[in-house]
């Protein structure tokens, strides 16, 4: 496929050139926004120049990008630009400074368009940069902009604190709230699910990238329990060691939280306390002991990346172990390896029966990879949430791995 | 394995395959280099191939593993919709690869091929799961079934047990009723029907899935899809191609058993079916079932007024000369087999009463199309004027293939001072609002053939109630003499009788 991102059809527009810190409530922005608007009409009408290819304006979604600096909003733009070309959407990135001593409103329409087998196929793409009290309009700016009848996503790439309006705002005005708790911290996480519970409908649904990127190790450990003569150890785990790319004495990170949550809630698994410290307990009342370790971390990979599972079980006379082991060497361009190429080994051993060893590559972890599975995905995912509100007991507890 | 495997439960991303063996009887062939193998690798790529995973090829060549996986990987390189071969999964999936060479006819074939999966259970934790592929001829389904339960390969199903016998049969499945009747018959004796899978690819494709989700999850189409909204439906499945060098197979087919049998009648029984209660398996096929009894069945005299058949000559196709089909190698320079058939169908039920299906299939027509077209009734009174005195009825039309797709024809007024009416379309492509990298229909039947579900595969009855109605035209075909079908040229839309049988109704066909 080809790219080809015209500069031609960029407009760039700025508001504060008049009066940067006086915009009157109302007239600047929307004249701005009648400006974004005209262009992105004019995108569509003007006529072919000589040799051109004809071009088929798409949208199956509007995908809103909330990012906290120009920094943030120019590199996910990268992967923006990447989502848009497999799932043709408005994508609206918009950056926040509302720290800024400047009140104004900056935006930009551009076209995006891909080359493919049925023709040239094109994305809307607007950028807006809201500084100081004009962040506070974002949500009724963003509004304005979105494509109607379509699902929108907020992905939000900052932390969420719910008592912000701006995140708020946005939030309700979306189908769905995209995170990536592994960038962020898995405080966000909770914050946002506890905010669900509590809000009224409709509500947006909850997705985190990290979950996402959680698919592959879920799948593994489901395959411990796939044979017939594996089956019963499912519910009859007696030991989970889960170690993270960090140094020792780290909190738990979102995945290892989020993994942690998802087997717990699969299996019926209680959180207890004794003298304070966190236990698991399994449906018949016996408990599960839970390790919690670090392994270095090399460079390129995010901290408190998951690095290994080990599961062990009895059921019938006969032990279990299973392992998930990430060759965390294998990212971070060692080789010319890139983060894409991580391996995992996956490992089960059953008491008297020889041992099964397989390496399984993780799906790319590219952020746009990962965004865009994220967006095929279901938009109500139960399991998640479910995982979420488990995975809470290691947040309020501030469990630190070892 | 969802129902007993606790961490499966929402697992929505990753389907995976329970552990198994896919024997693959007939791994020389072309179908196994180029669906088969590369669907499997596909499946390996997208993680959805179990912990416990291996392919055993079967074929009467003599060959060793390591010649087998380099073949396969040829063909995988070749075929696979991803490409470059990721030498990463390829090295992990071709040590579940190998192969056993052997006649079908001959047990000790068989004999071989236990021993061989006994040692793999060992090595690979694949279990005594077993998914039999018949990439092969349907003359030896019979043969390879009865000797796969001599050898003691085939295991009844069992509610204690989550071990699994599978056996999936490639079309054609057999060549008219008492053929099919009797293969459904051998096959009743070796498996339960709850172990067969009798594949049509067609099933297999995004867009054929998406006709249930189009026709049941939006509630905008559902009321207006009956007799009293809709004037007839056109289903056509045109190919550009020829024979290319099939002659031998063609000769023995024709594109009524190749097509229309088992395709055709899939889309026809899609677009017709009531809404089934769910999608289990059953229910799904139940409606099928229904649709497939309720066809109105023709009499030897009718068959001439509501079947058109024909056979290719020279022409142009895209351009290119092409021979007609008695100069096709491999063909009787006098063959009276059809390459091109057009028929009436009527479904008489209460939805459908009185609302012709107009079918066709072909080869070497003017384009490359697959698509179901709803027509809807004109409306009831003129209100505005139209040069050729009414308003084109609008249409809904489903594309399979290429360019899979929903567009919606209705009439707009152009701008201006007048009130001039013209047909505008919305069209919904699939590669451009969901990208184009779809898993192939191979992929997706694999994977549900390993997971036990048989919603996208034909049900015994099915298949014998397709045939039923077919076996009329076969019948009266038979009747005819030995009157050739009419010629039509290559890279036109069919004989000039089949416009005749629209038009004699008022109507004509579309030009997708």
């Amino acid at each position: 496929m080809n790219r080809d991102s015209s500069g031609a059809d960029r407009a760039a527009l700025r508001a504060d050139a008049q009066s940067p810190l006086s915009i009157p409530p109302g007239p600047v922005t929307s004249a701005i926004l009648a400006r974004i608007e005209k262009e992105l009409r004019d995108m569509w009408t003007a006529p072919l120049a000589p040799g051109e290819m004809p071009k088929s304006r798409v949208c199956t979604m509007n995908l809103v990008v909330a990012a906290s600096s120009r920094e943030v909003a120019d590199r996910y733009t990268a992967v923006v630009e990447e989502v848009t070309a497999s799932m043709p959407s408005r994508a609206i990135v918009v950056t926040l400074e509302p720290e800024s001593p400047t009140r104004a409103l900056e935006g930009e329409a551009t076209a995006v368009c891909v080359r493919g087998e049925s023709g040239v196929v094109c994305s809307e793409r607007v950028r807006l940069v809201a500084s100081g009290s004009v962040c506070a309009r974002v949500a009724s700016i963003v509004d304005a902009l979105l494509v109607p009848e379509i699902p929108t996503a907020l992905v939000w790439l900052g932390r969420v604190h719910t008592d912000d309006d701006v995140f708020t705002s946005m939030a309700l005005r979306s189908q769905r709230v995209v995170l990536d708790t592994e960038y962020t911290s898995l405080a966000s996480l909770v914050q946002l699910a506890k905010w669900l519970r509590e809000e009224s409908e409709p509500r947006p649904a909850l997705a985190d990238l990290a979950w996402t990127r959680l698919a592959t190790w879920q799948e593994l450990c489901a395959r411990f329990f796939d044979e017939a003569r594996t089956r019963d150890h499912a519910r009859e785990i007696t030991r989970v060691t889960v170690r993270q790319a960090s140094d020792s004495g780290a909190r738990l990170g979102s995945e290892g939280a989020l993994l942690l949550g998802w087997l717990a809630t699969r299996l019926g698994w209680r959180a207890t306390r004794m003298g304070g410290a966190l236990r698991m307990k399994r449906e018949d009342g016996r408990d599960v002991s839970l390790v919690l370790g670090a392994v270095p971390r090399p460079e390129g990979v995010a901290p408190g990346a998951l690095a290994s599972v080990e599961i062990e079980a009895a059921s019938g006379g006969q032990a279990l172990k299973g392992s998930i082991v990430r060759e965390l060497a294998s990212g971070g361009g060692v080789d010319g390896k890139t983060l894409d190429a991580d391996v995992v080994t996956w490992t089960c051993e059953l008491a008297g029966q020889p041992c099964q060893t397989r390496s399984v590559r993780l799906r790319a972890n590219k952020g746009a990879r990962v965004l865009e599975r994220t967006l095929h995905r279901q938009v109500y995912d139960p399991t998640l949430v479910e995982s979420v509100q488990f995975a809470e007991h290691f947040f309020e507890d501030g469990v630190v791995v070892r | 394995m969802d129902a007993t495997n606790p961490l499966r439960r929402g697992l929505v991303e990753d389907r995976t395959g329970d552990p198994c063996a896919v024997v693959i009887f007939g791994a020389s062939g072309d179908l196994t280099k180029r669906k088969l193998m590369p669907g499997l690798y596909n499946l390996a790529v997208s993680r959805a191939l179990p912990g416990g995973f291996a392919v055993v090829g079967v074929a009467r060549r003599e060959k060793s593993n390591d010649v087998f996986r380099k073949e396969m990987k040829d063909g995988i390189a070749k075929f696979s919709r991803r490409k470059p071969l990721d030498e990463a999964v390829w090295s992990d999936f071709e040590r579940g690869v190998s192969y056993v060479s052997g006649t079908f006819e001959d047990p000790k074939t068989y004999a071989a091929l236990a021993k061989h999966l006994d040692a793999l259970e060992q090595e690979r934790g694949i279990g005594k799961n077993r998914l039999f592929y018949l990439a092969v001829s349907p003359s030896d389904f019979g043969i390879i079934t009865k000797h796969l339960k001599e050898a003691n390969l085939v295991k009844p199903p069992s509610r204690d047990s989550h071990e699994w016998t599978r056996v999936v049969f490639e079309k054609p499945f057999g060549h008219d009723l008492k053929s099919a009747r009797e293969l459904n018959d051998t096959i009743a004796g070796v498996f339960d029907e709850s172990q067969v899978f009798r594949i049509d690819h067609y099933l297999g494709k995004e867009t054929v899935q998406n006709l249930l989700v189009f026709r049941f999850a939006n509630s905008l189409f559902e009321p207006i899809w009956n007799r009293e909204h809709v004037d007839h439906v056109q289903i056509t499945v045109a190919e550009e191609i020829g024979v290319e060098g099939r002659g031998k197979f063609y000769e023995q087919t024709g594109v009524t058993r190749d097509i229309v049998e088992n395709h055709l009648m899939q889309l026809l029984c899609l677009t017709a079916m009531e809404p089934p209660i769910s999608l289990s398996a059953d229910s799904v096929r139940d409606e099928k079932v229904k649709v497939l009894r309720s066809l109105r069945a023709m009499e030897r005299s009718k068959v001439p007024e509501n079947v058109i058949r024909g056979q290719y000559g020279r022409g142009f196709v895209r351009g290119d000369d092409v021979p007609g089909y008695r100069e096709e190698p491999d063909v009787a320079p006098d063959s009276r087999i059809e390459t091109y058939v057009a028929m009436r169908v009527h479904v008489d039920n209460w939805r459908w009463g009185g609302v012709p299906f107009y079918v066709r299939a072909g080869k070497r027509l003017a384009r490359r199309v697959t698509e179901i077209a709803i027509q809807f009734k004109k409306v009831p009174h003129g209100l505005f004027r139209a040069p050729d005195g009414g308003i084109t009825p609008n249409v809904l039309a489903m594309r399979i293939q290429p360019d899979e797709g929903i567009a919606l024809r209705f009439i707009s007024k152009e701008p201006g001072q007048h009130t001039i009416l013209r047909d505008v379309s919305m069209d919904f492509r699939y590669g451009t609002a969901f990208g184009s990298n779809t898993p192939e229909a191979y992929e997706r039947l694999l994977l549900d053939a390993m997971r036990g579900e048989a919603t996208l595969f034909t049900r015994r009855d099915e298949v014998e109630a397709q045939w039923e109605y077919i076996d009329h035209v076969f019948d009266a075909w038979a009747n005819e003499g030995s009157t050739p079908p009419p010629l039509y040229d290559s890279g036109s839309w069919g004989p000039e009788q089949a416009d005749d049988l629209l038009a004699r109704d008022g109507r004509r066909w579309r030009r997708p």
